[in-house]
């Protein structure tokens, strides 16, 4: 009886809600000095921003500039503080620009996301934190680091904090470094969606809802290729999922230190995962995110007037993914090298879809590797492992059977 | 433990909605006890930015005196409206184009900006009626100058705000919250206090850029495609007046120009046409190719015909909390399910829609993109 109630009590245990308080001293009424700085930014400018904890009402923002350096007098000195902004969702924005650097300062609670860069060639955010403060919600903005469009992106010895949806988020964009970060309490740590030629390393990525991902998504102008995890140390990532329902991050599991989407030709090896609920790396295809989505909102299934039928629920999971020709809903070539796997924790979490299932297919172990068993057609390989995984837990649930023939021979995916 | 968070979180809501009412009720009073303040005075700190433009708009020469008549100099500066404009918190608009001497606008396209000449300027006037703000007088809050540089050839944006006493404007780069009351003449002639955001000059390019170069957006042919008042009276259409003093080429036919569809005058169009040039004066500009809402899908452009970049049955791409929980951009038949109209009718800064310069529900916008969306899929 007392093992039931102990497996219960395990098993139901709520994922925790953590909580980020740095010391601020908040001063207000130097925000139009340091607009100032922004608005007159020419090519070659050096913003230089002086120590303090600053409270801005709006975006600052730079468009259409060369070789400007934005500089603070380091994390904890210079802190730019946008909660309650008034005017745009930004904190900083940094469009149609080449050769960026932000360095040394801290950005925090924007209403949005808190430093954006669109379509801008050599972007270099070096030493900066990017953070929302007090007890993590999906009142949080969204990305705390948000290049997307850009060409040769830098983020390094960075740290994201309290992100709804990713903390380090790199979306269509070509030759990505994210490295040394700090990368905890978001819903996702690290994810790099939609990329080419990325480099993820020497990164920690903990108590987030999942820490490393890489998801390629359809409907989008480029898709994800060629991109190398690795020297990180991904650890106890089991914060509940605070990401909004419209978020596709939703649907992450708690408990996942790894996940991957899609994409083609993703290498994960020499991380230290550690204490991950669900699942140390998780390998799906859209086809099975899509097919959940369904499967769990079947009672909201509504008809629109044409009669076509609408999914009321399937947050940002795109039904038309099939008709982009230049999309591929499968992973391909994942390998899977030599990484560290230990995990204290006996049973898998049941707060998420994945852990209820894995607790009723395989309950005594958590998951090391786990895999929806979707074969990519077309492809040289879906997944390989290398030599070193013969001892992993690897688990391939049988998807598309409805779990009918699940595998948990590693050997069968060696790779050649 | 369960019960206890519930309680907690119950707690927590009910003192987060009570401090909210009381702010409510503080902003209202304070707004009531001036009814214009954010415009120019003594005190404000007012700096030359000689290599951006003019210190004041008098400098450039545009009005006669007193300056807040907006009247034209000489006939180099010519007024204009558009069928379908730019919400902006319900305020007026007075518009005019200044041609440097001798020189002409060149026609492109029905739905293309003219090819302005070089040191062209647009001079767009942002005011509130008397009768909407209980002034003695109209007030004109701030004046938005494109200029097409003589050397660069490119477009530059620069944002004039209004002193208090409505005798000059200055170039002014940072952006200005001003408090006003207005009361519009509808059906429950309510009054609405808000705070009018003048924009910084960085974000005048959150709109105006497009494949990375700033561009006007109102002066189309198929917006100017109608009648205006001149000086002395003078009924004529907008086009035509521009054809005849020779400061437009390139377009031989006028009656062969579009006229686009006013989206308040249900005279000027069907439902969907007016739903359509709504959709393409406040949003496109962003949602289109090349705009700075390229990454979304959502092209909202008058001429699109594909139905799932419309938005129609199509899951956002970045939206966060934009999506209020909603799958779909439009869900045909369904306003209240559909994501592009919950944006229209939020004002939350990281909802709102469009994403600047919007302090105000336009309910006439609102109702209007409502009936189309319910009228969809029929």
């Amino acid at each position: 009886m007392l093992a039931i109630l102990l497996v219960t009590y395990f098993v139901i245990k709520n994922e925790p809600t953590p909580e980020y308080t740095p010391e601020r001293h908040y001063v207000e009424g130097k925000e139009n000095e340091i607009l100032s700085k922004f608005l007159l930014a020419k090519d070659s400018t050096v913003i230089e921003l002086g120590a303090g904890h600053f409270t801005i009402s709006q975006s600052l923002s730079l468009e259409g500039l060369n070789h400007v350096i934005i500089k603070g007098k380091g994390i904890d000195q210079t802190v730019l503080n946008f909660k309650g902004q008034s005017r745009g969702a930004e904190g900083i924005r940094v469009s149609n620009c080449t050769s960026i650097t932000i360095q040394d300062l801290t950005v925090e609670n924007a209403k949005g996301d808190n430093i954006k860069v669109m379509d801008t060639d050599g972007i270099t955010i070096k030493n900066v934190e990017s953070s929302w403060t007090g007890e993590v919600s999906e009142k949080n903005g969204a990305y705390a680091f948000y290049p997307v469009l850009c060409k040769n992106v830098v983020i390094d010895g960075c740290r994201s904090i309290g992100s709804s949806d990713a903390g380090i988020y790199v979306g269509q964009s070509i030759n990505v470094t994210i490295s040394n970060n700090l990368a905890f309490y978001n819903v996702a740590g690290i994810e790099s969606e939609n990329s080419k030629n990325v480099k993820i390393f020497g990164n920690k990525a903990y108590e987030n809802a999942g820490g490393i991902l890489v998801f390629d998504l359809p409907g989008l102008t480029q898709y994800g290729s060629n991109i190398e995890v690795y020297n990180n140390e991904v650890y106890d990532n089991n914060t509940k999922n605070f990401a909004s329902k419209g978020a596709i991050v939703g649907q992450v599991p708690s408990g996942t230190g790894s996940l991957v989407l899609g994409t083609e030709d993703v290498y994960i090896h020499d991380n230290v995962f550690t204490n991950n609920k669900t699942s140390s790396i998780a390998i799906a295809s859209y086809i099975l995110i899509y097919e959940m989505g369904k499967r769990n909102k079947k009672s909201d299934e509504t008809t629109s007037n044409t009669g076509k039928r609408v999914v009321g629920n399937v947050r940002m999971i795109d039904s038309k993914f099939d008709q982009d020709k230049n999309y591929n809903p499968y992973p391909r070539q994942i390998r899977i090298g030599k990484n560290a796997y230990s995990n204290s924790h006996i049973f898998p979490t049941i707060n998420n879809d994945f852990g209820k299932i894995l607790l009723l297919k395989k309950p005594i172990r958590t998951i090391d590797v786990l895999w929806d068993g979707i074969e990519a057609p077309e492809a040289p390989y879906t997944i390989c492992f290398e030599k070193e995984n013969k001892d992993i837990s690897f688990y391939a649930l049988d998807v598309i059977n409805d779990f009918k023939n699940p595998t948990t021979d590693v050997s069968k995916y060696f790779c050649n | 433990m369960c019960r206890n968070i519930f309680a907690i979180s119950i707690i927590g809501f009910l003192l987060i909605t009570g401090c909210k009412k009381k702010e409510e009720y503080q902003a209202q009073q304070n707004s009531n006890s001036q009814s214009i303040s954010g415009l120019l005075t003594s005190n404000d700190t007012l700096l030359s930015y000689e290599d951006l433009g003019l210190k004041k708009l008098s400098d450039y020469g545009f009005f006669n005196q007193p300056l807040n008549k907006l009247i034209p100099a000489n006939n180099q500066v010519v007024p204009y409206e558009l069928n379908s404009p730019l919400f902006t918190d319900y305020a007026s608009k007075k518009r005019f184009i200044w041609l440097p001497e001798g020189s002409q606008l060149s026609y492109v396209k029905d739905e293309s900006v003219f090819n302005f000449p070089n040191g062209a300027v647009i001079i767009k006037n942002f005011y509130y009626k008397n009768e909407e703000l209980k002034t003695e007088e109209d007030i004109i809050i701030e004046t938005r100058l494109l200029i097409k540089d003589e050397k660069t050839k490119q477009w530059k944006t620069l944002p004039y705000i209004w002193n208090e006493e409505q005798t000059e404007a200055y170039l002014y780069i940072l952006g200005k919250d001003i408090d006003l009351i207005i009361e519009r003449n509808d059906a429950d002639n309510k009054q609405i206090a808000f705070k009018y955001s003048v924009p910084n000059i960085n974000m005048c390019k959150n709109c105006h850029v497009k494949d990375q170069t700033i561009v006007p957006l109102g002066p189309t042919p198929r917006q100017l495609n109608m009648k205006h008042v001149f000086q002395d009276s003078i009924v004529k259409n907008q086009l035509a007046y521009l054809k005849d003093n020779k400061m437009l080429k390139d377009l031989d036919n006028l009656d062969a120009v579009h006229k686009f569809p006013n989206y308040l005058d249900p005279n000027s169009g069907s439902l969907n046409e007016r739903a359509r040039a709504y959709l393409d004066v406040n949003c496109a500009h962003c949602h289109q190719d090349g705009g700075s809402a390229k990454t979304s899908g959502l092209h909202l452009v008058y001429s699109e015909t594909d139905q799932y970049k419309l938005g129609i049955n199509k899951p956002p791409v970045a939206a966060g909390k934009g999506s209020g929980n909603l799958s779909y951009d439009i869900v045909e038949g369904k306003p209240n399910e559909s994501i592009l109209l919950f944006r229209m009718k939020h004002l939350e800064p990281d909802i709102v829609m469009p994403e600047i310069g919007k302090n105000l529900v336009h309910t006439e916008g609102v109702k209007l993109i409502d009936a189309w969306i319910a009228s969809l899929g029929n």
